[in-house]
């Protein structure tokens, strides 16, 4: 599909054109230092020179609190699928968060699809924006190769100076930006300036550990009794920040919440985390996790280990969200790469 | 089927746990057409001398006279709930167990003290045994509803026993410490949905400490954001003096 570029100046009339059509979500400034996605309702909330958001825009896709059905047993177990979701756009959407969606994607459409999920999925659009340079020392994603984008998204803008260049992916892409008559068609100096930005990238976005993509899986095969696991347990409050800010933490608990009369109600999905002490008890009150240690290698693992054996890929997006809001400093990076260190030590 | 009949009482507190139940609005209206309340001394002047389906207890058993009521509360009860800090924990009462109890007595009622006997402060679920509780200083109304409904259920109902953290993450506040302010939140029981926290506040712990908190990394945590570990945790015992905390 043929890309087209906006002059700078006629974007808040883009957003605008889109407002009109969709619910527009944003990242918007939330602290100093912190942002968050949010429903916009005018085009200068939209922060696009944003670090990675406190929750990934997975919270879409999978609201933290989510109605599956509503029931009624006054005559018999009457229930009925519950699915509230209007066509919404997410602009501004860094290549990690992407990636972030990619491995839900292949969660929530493996058999037996989530339904809920398909449905949100189906009506959310994407319009992505490029990083030109590291947002903070968090990242990694030099390291897991997500800094530039690799499919995922109906439209990803980069910044080019007094444009923005439109890599138009989809239909529903081409769709948003018939929107708006501002767009000129890209060009072919246009289409070079993308390729050189893309190759220079490459130099500023190097991996920023001693550990390479390719020696992971073996860190991970011999990694599971190492001691660096004791180490960073000693840290963790098991606050469950890390996997609740996490793009591919998916891992949820269902309640019924019944109205006053007990006949009436609705099943509702909550989200919930593999560092909850709870997280692994069963009937009988057996816990599979009951040591913190346990419990964070868990987390390391269901990243670098357990997703590339069952989906061929690794569900860290190298966002560097766990680490960022580790008020325990218990940083990714860190992890990984004492983690090779320790091979041979008990 | 008639309406279960439901009571309120009240123990050593400042009755604000009740005033959040009146506070209800269009909520207790709907409430009171599922049950009936036959006592209730901050709405109702009536009493009622029969078994009660569910008797709902607000604050801390801080003399002999309140150990009896609560002990003929249960006796008389099919269930009870303690609701509110002070009933589920001691809550603020409990900072009289740091100091001797003449010390209180003369400190509170000068040389008159031995009028006024008191004894340490306890939850009541230390005196009795209890089916439901709802923690919290005051209590969080939209979690009383979820307890309440579980209870006219016949249902269990678990109190999270995860960090207050997971909640304020959900509700994407921006972390305390983030900006150099101490919280209890990593070592206070969810189930509040943040609500300090969403209001500008830090969490104070009036929930209760975890069942398992990991002390020894809070003490790391206040320390790195400059911050006086001593102090700080010293500020839990505003509503957790009188309950016991392990620390593994």
């Amino acid at each position: 599909m043929k890309d087209v570029l906006l002059k700078k100046e006629l974007f808040d009339g883009f957003v605008e054109a889109l407002m009109n059509s969709y619910k527009v979500a944003a990242p918007t400034r939330r602290g100093d230092k912190s942002f968050a996605f949010d429903f916009i309702t005018n085009p200068s909330e939209v922060c696009l020179d944003h670090i990675p958001t406190i929750l990934p825009p997975k919270k879409y896709f999978l609201p933290q609190h989510e109605t599956l059905l509503e029931y009624d047993t006054t005559e018999g177990q009457n229930m009925q699928a519950f699915v509230e979701i209007e066509p919404m756009v997410i602009l501004g959407v860094h290549s990690c968060d992407i990636a972030g969606i990619q491995c839900l994607n292949h969660v929530f459409m493996d058999r037996p699809k989530d339904y809920h999920y398909q449905a949100r999925h189906d009506k959310i659009l994407l319009i992505g924006y490029e990083c030109l340079r590291k947002c903070d020392q968090y990242a990694s994603c030099g390291l897991m190769q997500t800094h530039t984008p690799t499919g995922g998204y109906d439209i990803f803008m980069t910044d080019m100076g007094d444009h923005y260049y439109f890599s138009i992916n989809t239909f529903a892409g081409k769709g948003m930006v018939q929107l708006f008559e501002g767009f000129e068609p890209a060009d072919t100096v246009a289409e070079k300036t993308l390729k050189k930005l893309r190759s220079d990238k490459k130099k500023l976005f190097k991996n920023e550990t001693d550990v390479s993509l390719a020696e992971i899986p073996s860190i991970f095969e011999w990694g599971f009794d190492s001691h660096v696991w004791d180490r960073t347990a000693e840290k963790c409050l098991s606050c469950g920040n890390c996997t609740n800010v996490c793009p591919t933490c998916y891992c949820f608990d269902v309640n019924d919440e019944p109205e006053l009369n007990l006949a009436k109600g609705r099943r509702v999905r909550v989200w919930d985390s593999c560092q909850n002490e709870t997280f692994a008890i069963i009937a009988g009150g057996e816990n599979f996790r009951p040591k913190r240690a346990q419990r964070t290698r868990h987390r390391f693992f269901r990243k670098f280990k357990y997703p590339v054996m069952r989906y061929g890929k690794f569900f860290c997006t190298g966002c560097g969200r766990c680490s960022r809001q580790c008020m325990a400093s218990i940083n990714l990076k860190e992890t990984i790469s004492n983690l090779k260190r320790s091979w041979g030590e008990i | 089927m008639s309406a279960p009949k439901v009571a309120f009482f009240d123990l050593a507190c400042c009755e604000g746990c009740q005033l959040q139940v009146a506070n209800l609005g269009e909520e207790l209206l709907d409430l009171l057409g599922h049950i009936e309340v036959v006592e209730f001394r901050e709405l109702m002047s009536e009493k009622w001398d029969g078994e009660y389906d569910l008797a709902i207890i607000e604050g801390s058993v801080t003399n002999e006279e309140a150990e009896e009521k609560v002990k003929e509360i249960r006796r008389r009860s099919k269930m009870v709930m303690a609701y509110g800090a002070c009933a589920v924990n001691g809550g603020i009462n409990g900072i009289k167990n740091k100091t001797p109890m003449e010390e209180n007595g003369r400190i509170v009622y000068g040389d008159r003290f031995k009028d006024y006997p008191s004894m340490p402060t306890k939850a009541v679920g230390d005196i009795i045994e209890v089916d439901y509780i709802v923690p919290g200083c005051p209590i969080y109304p939209p979690e009383f509803l979820k307890v309440l409904k579980s209870a006219l259920a016949g249902l269990e109902y678990v109190i999270p026993d995860h960090a207050v953290c997971v909640e304020c993450r959900f509700n994407e506040n921006e972390c305390m410490y983030e900006k150099g302010i101490n919280c209890m939140g990593p070592i206070t029981r969810a189930g509040c949905n943040s609500w300090c926290l969403n209001n500008g506040n830090r969490c104070y712990g009036c929930r209760g400490l975890l069942s398992n908190p990991n002390i020894h990394g809070a003490r790391d945590v206040m320390k790195k954001y400059d911050l006086d570990p001593d102090v700080i945790l010293k500020s839990i015992d505003m509503y957790n003096a009188a309950a016991g905390g392990k620390d593994e």
